[in-house]
């Protein structure tokens, strides 16, 4: 029970007046980035981190509490009432969801996901309450060829599975592992890459590849499709946004189902919800069939109550897999990895010893800004989608100001800005070729774990790579790996046949 | 839309020159470009004497193999296989944009961000930040010249007062601090 008297002082930390402020700020942000369709959470904590730099690090990271949920939240509303999900984790959810919003029943729709997104949340971070100090002694046994090992199934999870395309997923990799072995190495103290530009000594900023990638990159995306037809108008959503007893029934089971799909997928660093989300779709679509009144097609509101409790589940699972191993499992943990890594704290196996006050702090927030946001969102979300009215050049054009203004304000650098334009014009083509952005940003944050534990590991073993997989730990990873990239590629065959989604 | 749903390419019919639907080769430009980045980095990093066995040039090096192997397996399958050009509709009935890119707006927004960067510290932020948004809302379609200016000269002052004022983050003043 040691668990919960931590998490009753975490609350007692929270649920300060001053604390709660931030949780609600947290949550309203994480929402508004999350509402405008191709911007997520991951963003809306790039943009926040230079400018949280001054508040205290227990402040700003359970205002990070309310922002990553909230980023989930948000997707959601302009999925359902746009059709244009706000990022690739709210799309399994959006098929039915439109179609419910075009039935009028967005209201419902609205509720099935904003309570699927709660309860999913609240199952994940709970687990994660007793789970995680578990999980972080555990990996105290960890050498370095274990962390090699995670950090290769982190990359080849990422680029070969999630992905459509292996070779593009592997494309974008290269691309992040090129990027993180800019700057003065570790180790030997060798200047790699740096041209003897001052500013390149540090290697190039989490955040300055992130918002350009994610917000410059989709700036630029979107002024290369002005011209083009969208469809996108906005379904008005009118009347009660609660559900009835029935609906909360016929709801029910979906999201509990989602949730069992999406709690093991938090702690695979396999880049995120969009798995989990699509296959509770499919299997809510597969349960549907069989029922005497197929629903799927017509509005189905188990078609968005699974995929948003697998969403949100995932999410939850995720922040315990970076608390206690240190490893982030999606694009949004990775940047809260920087986030930790700028206050000097550092997640992993030990972080519940060093840093504890601050780490329950942080996971009684999560359940406080799960509350906040439900508030929020349940007779709140036709608000929200207000904010999909602004004029799409004044919307881009903020995006664009406030990335900047992100960047610079974090090293006071113009150099970061030009790399900010650089990498934003890449991000534009991987985006134009559609290729992930995800192994990207997996790849600088873990390229120098993996280098680091694979130089360690081959040090200690005097240059005789069989220590890579000498150990029990380390041989069940690797044979998880090849049956995933065998699982998946027997899938992609089928699929190209038959096409299910 | 960050990400988009691809489909297995349709034959592509008559109209199919040798690049016709194979600008993805950039891709792969861009990966032989980061290889040789990495190769040139690599022979002529100063390696210091203390350093251990595996050194700071195995991992680069490793990387910098992958981005040549993976640039041609690419470059194969594009040339076998290209990816569709704009045509049809999807199954949501919405016609299928492809790789269609309005190179103007491109070129305006690019080149505003850029002008941008060069003019932040002489300018200051509250004029850079200002013609910062007014470019990049002509990019995305704009067409109200001055009205936008207005706005954008709002949004560059106000994010001045509560991240500069309020926050205390430095952003630079450049003329306008030295008039006043």
């Amino acid at each position: 029970m040691d668990a919960l008297s931590n998490l009753l002082d975490g609350f007692g930390t929270a649920l300060t007046p001053m604390n709660l402020v931030w949780v609600v700020v947290g949550a309203l942000l994480g929402t508004a980035v999350g509402v405008l369709p191709g911007l997520g959470s991951a963003m809306a904590v790039a943009l926040l981190l230079p400018v949280t730099f001054t508040l205290e690090p227990t402040s700003a990271l359970i205002m990070f509490a309310g922002v990553y949920f909230g980023g989930l939240f948000g997707d959601s509303i302009s999925g359902i009432l746009m059709n244009t999900p706000g990022n690739s984790t709210a799309i399994a959810g959006t098929f039915e969801g439109h179609r419910m919003a075009k039935n009028g029943r967005a209201p419902q729709a609205l509720a099935t996901s904003a309570i699927g997104a709660f309860i999913g949340g609240i199952i994940a971070t709970t687990l994660v309450v007793f789970f995680a100090p578990t999980l972080a002694s555990l990996a105290t046994n960890f050498g370095p060829a274990e962390y090699f090992a995670l950090a290769v199934f982190a990359f080849i999870a990422t680029s070969a599975v999630v992905s459509d395309s292996v070779l593009k997923g592997m494309s974008a990799l290269l691309i992040g592992l090129t990027l993180a072995v800019i700057g003065i190495d570790g180790p030997s103290g060798a200047s790699r890459f740096t041209f003897e530009v001052p500013s390149l000594f540090d290697g190039v900023h989490i955040v300055v590849i992130t918002v350009a990638m994610l917000a410059l990159g989709e700036v630029i995306h979107v002024a290369s499709k002005i011209g083009k037809p969208d469809d996108t108008t906005l379904i008005p959503s009118k009347g009660r946004p609660f559900l009835t007893r029935s609906e909360f029934r016929e709801a029910l089971p979906a999201w509990m189902r989602g949730t069992a799909f999406g709690v093991p997928f938090g702690i695979i660093p396999a880049g995120g919800a969009e798995v989990p989300s699509f296959l509770a779709y499919g299997t809510e679509r597969r349960l549907d069939r069989r029922r005497p009144n197929p629903m799927f097609g017509k509005g189905a509101i188990r078609g968005v109550a699974g995929p948003e409790a697998a969403g949100n589940s995932t999410a939850g699972t995720a922040m315990g897999a970076l608390l206690a191993l240190g490893l982030p499992t999606s694009a949004t943990a990775a940047i809260l990895l920087a986030a930790f890594q700028q206050y000097g704290i550092q997640p992993g196996p030990l972080l519940f010893d060093r840093n504890g006050e601050i780490v329950w702090a942080l996971i009684a927030s999560l359940f406080v800004g799960m509350v906040v946001l439900l508030i929020l969102n349940l007779p709140f979300a036709p608000l929200w989608a207000q904010l999909l009215r602004i004029p799409k050049n004044y919307l881009y054009a903020g995006i664009t100001v406030f990335a900047s203004l992100g960047v610079y304000a974090s090293s006071a650098s113009v150099v970061d800005l030009m790399f900010m334009l650089g990498l934003g014009v890449i991000g534009f083509m991987l985006r134009r070729f559609g290729i992930p952005l995800a192994p990207v940003l997996i790849a600088v944050i873990l390229g120098p774990l993996a280098e680091d534990s694979l130089r360690r590991a081959l040090a200690v073993s005097e240059g005789d790579a069989t220590v890579l997989v000498g150990s029990c730990i380390t041989m069940v990873l690797y044979t998880l790996m090849i049956i995933a990239v065998v699982f998946s590629a027997v899938t992609k065959v089928r699929s190209r046949r038959r096409v299910d989604f | 839309m960050s990400t988009s749903v691809t489909t297995d390419p349709p034959d592509t019919g008559p109209r199919a020159g040798v690049l016709t639907g194979r600008s993805g080769l950039v891709v792969p430009a861009l990966l032989v470009a980061l290889g040789l980045f990495l190769v040139y980095g690599t022979v002529t990093m100063t390696v210091p004497d203390t350093a251990t066995s595996p050194g700071p040039q195995v991992f680069p090096a490793l990387v910098a193999g992958f981005c040549f192997l993976i640039a041609a397996l690419v470059t194969v399958q594009l040339i076998r296989r290209p990816e569709p050009v704009e045509l049809g509709v999807d199954d949501e009935g919405r016609p299928n944009t492809g790789t269609f890119s309005n190179w103007r707006s491109v070129g305006i927004t690019v080149g505003t961000v850029a002008l941008f960067i060069a003019l932040l510290e002489p300018l200051g932020w509250v004029l850079a930040g200002a013609f910062l948004f007014w470019g990049v809302s002509i990019g995305l379609g704009g067409r109200r010249y001055v009205f936008d200016a207005a706005v954008a000269l709002l949004v560059s002052s106000a994010v001045q007062l509560v991240f500069s004022g309020g926050l205390g983050l430095t952003l630079p003043g450049g003329i306008l601090a030295a008039v006043f």
